[in-house]
């Protein structure tokens, strides 16, 4: 017989294959509730995209993740170990860059790597070097002189250098220019530091997620609402047009409906998971042509986080 | 050794096909054309990864469906190259998709009205510039 209390215990141990395991994470910001049971199960190795509408709680889930908070409720494991009792060793192979880019200003950057290399047993120079070597930066400039973008570069680079098993990015190129940009992703998709290495993505760049990301994860309102590979979540998504007489269905009974439009006297909808069935359904309505096309990655993702508003007021 | 042949394929983000379904059909009109031959060495799935600006896995999944489609072959330890190309189409099938493009076409080319000699002149240009070129 085993106790309750190992019950739970075994209930909650994490599963080795996964790099972030969260069970029933709960936390509330005042009388807002942030994250809500989360249940979110992210495999190790790869690029995991993580996207949500503002306030959908993925900072917050960051911040609990690192132990940097306790949740109210729930559980949540990174590498295996629980967020709340990392060790500095667990700490170690943990890198995360977020969209600030804190680091002391009044240090150069010689001294802020130097102080760096000595806390981390596994520096990899060669996967600093190379990601710092993306610009052109110098030793004795101080952090405080630096530019947005350059500062971006000199903090993924601190976190790569440490060997990291996983990776977490806050919103990094936020603010960045496009050249910027493309200096930062190319520093972290082609680091020899990250081959090994999970990367978890925030971002609301959905050029940037189609190119890079393995896996997407949506969060809306504090919930799981989506994980799988980009172009799975695109295929979910189908934009049909058709000549539905008057107002149309009402937007309560319209299945799967994400978004509609009507214009010049033209419906158009963007439904979720709907098959042929849904010809079906406008044909009911009373519609005579009736054409369906495949959507964008933006298009989808955008739709599905604006869904709330499609039902609302029209 | 074999020399890497440069790929100058484009792909655009926010397109209602996938990276990869990009890459597999810009292959495919490269080998098509003749521009790639047969035997010719592609790019390494980091390298092509690296010139797009895309995820490798992205690359991979691509080649390995033009690899299991016949297009190319992975030779072990060496890399992707160019397979030789064989019908792949049974005869009846091949027929029928092409009555269904030719459908497709005359309808959509009907409406503009244009004269036939036009349209004629210019589908040929535009076939004359897909189909494999005899090498002088």
């Amino acid at each position: 017989m085993i106790s309750a209390l190992e019950k739970q215990a075994f209930d909650c141990a994490p599963r080795p294959d996964l790099a972030i395991e969260t069970i029933g994470l709960t936390f509330h910001h005042g009388s807002k509730l942030v994250l809500d049971h989360l249940d979110l199960r992210v495999e190790r190795g790869g690029i995991h995209a993580l996207v949500g509408a503002n306030g959908a709680g993925k900072s917050t889930l960051f911040r609990i993740l690192l132990g940097f908070l306790p949740p109210d409720a729930g559980n949540s494991f990174l590498l295996r170990h629980d967020s709340l009792h990392l060790s500095i060793d667990d700490r170690r192979r943990v890198g995360f860059v977020n969209e600030e880019h804190s680091l002391p200003e009044w240090m150069t950057i010689a001294a802020v790597t130097a102080m760096q290399r000595r806390q981390y047993c596994d520096w990899n120079e060669r996967a600093f070097a190379s990601a710092i070597g993306n610009y052109g930066m110098l030793p004795s400039q101080k952090v405080g002189e630096l530019s947005r973008g350059e500062r971006a570069g000199f903090n993924l680079a601190l976190a790569l250098a440490q060997s990291p098993e996983i990776l977490i990015l806050d919103e990094p190129t936020l603010g960045l220019d496009i050249v910027a940009k493309g200096a930062f992703m190319e520093s972290l998709l082609y680091s020899n530091a990250t081959e090994a290495c999970t990367i978890i993505y925030c971002s609301h760049q959905m050029e940037e997620i189609e190119r890079l990301a393995d896996n997407l994860i949506i969060l809306e309102r504090g919930r799981l609402a989506n994980i799988s590979p980009p172009d799975e979540f695109r295929e979910r998504v189908s934009h049909w047009v058709a000549d539905v007489p008057f107002k149309g269905p009402e937007a309560a009974t319209i299945p799967g409906l994400l978004q509609r439009h009507l214009i010049d006297g033209i419906h158009h909808y963007l439904v979720l998971d709907q098959g042929e069935g849904f010809a079906e359904f406008l044909r009911d309505a009373g519609a005579g042509r009736i054409r369906t096309q495949r959507v964008s990655l933006d298009r989808a993702v955008n739709a599905f986080l604006a869904r709330n508003h499609a039902a609302a007021g029209r | 050794m074999a020399r890497i042949h440069p790929l100058t394929i484009r792909i655009a983000t926010g397109d209602t096909r996938p990276i990869s379904k990009q890459i597999v059909d810009a292959v495919r009109v490269e080998i098509a054309t003749g521009a790639l031959e047969t035997g010719a060495q592609l790019p390494s799935v980091r390298g092509l990864a690296q010139q797009l600006a895309i995820n490798p896995n992205t690359v991979a999944k691509a080649y390995s469906e033009l690899t299991s489609a016949g297009w190319l072959e992975a030779r072990q330890g060496l890399g992707i190259f160019v397979a030789v190309q064989r019908q792949r189409l049974s005869p009846e099938e091949r027929d029928r998709r092409l009555d269904e493009a030719i459908g497709r076409f005359i309808n959509d080319v009907v409406a503009l009205g244009l004269p036939f000699a036009e349209a004629q002149d210019r589908l040929a240009v535009e076939m004359d510039a897909v189909m494999p070129r005899k090498s002088a």
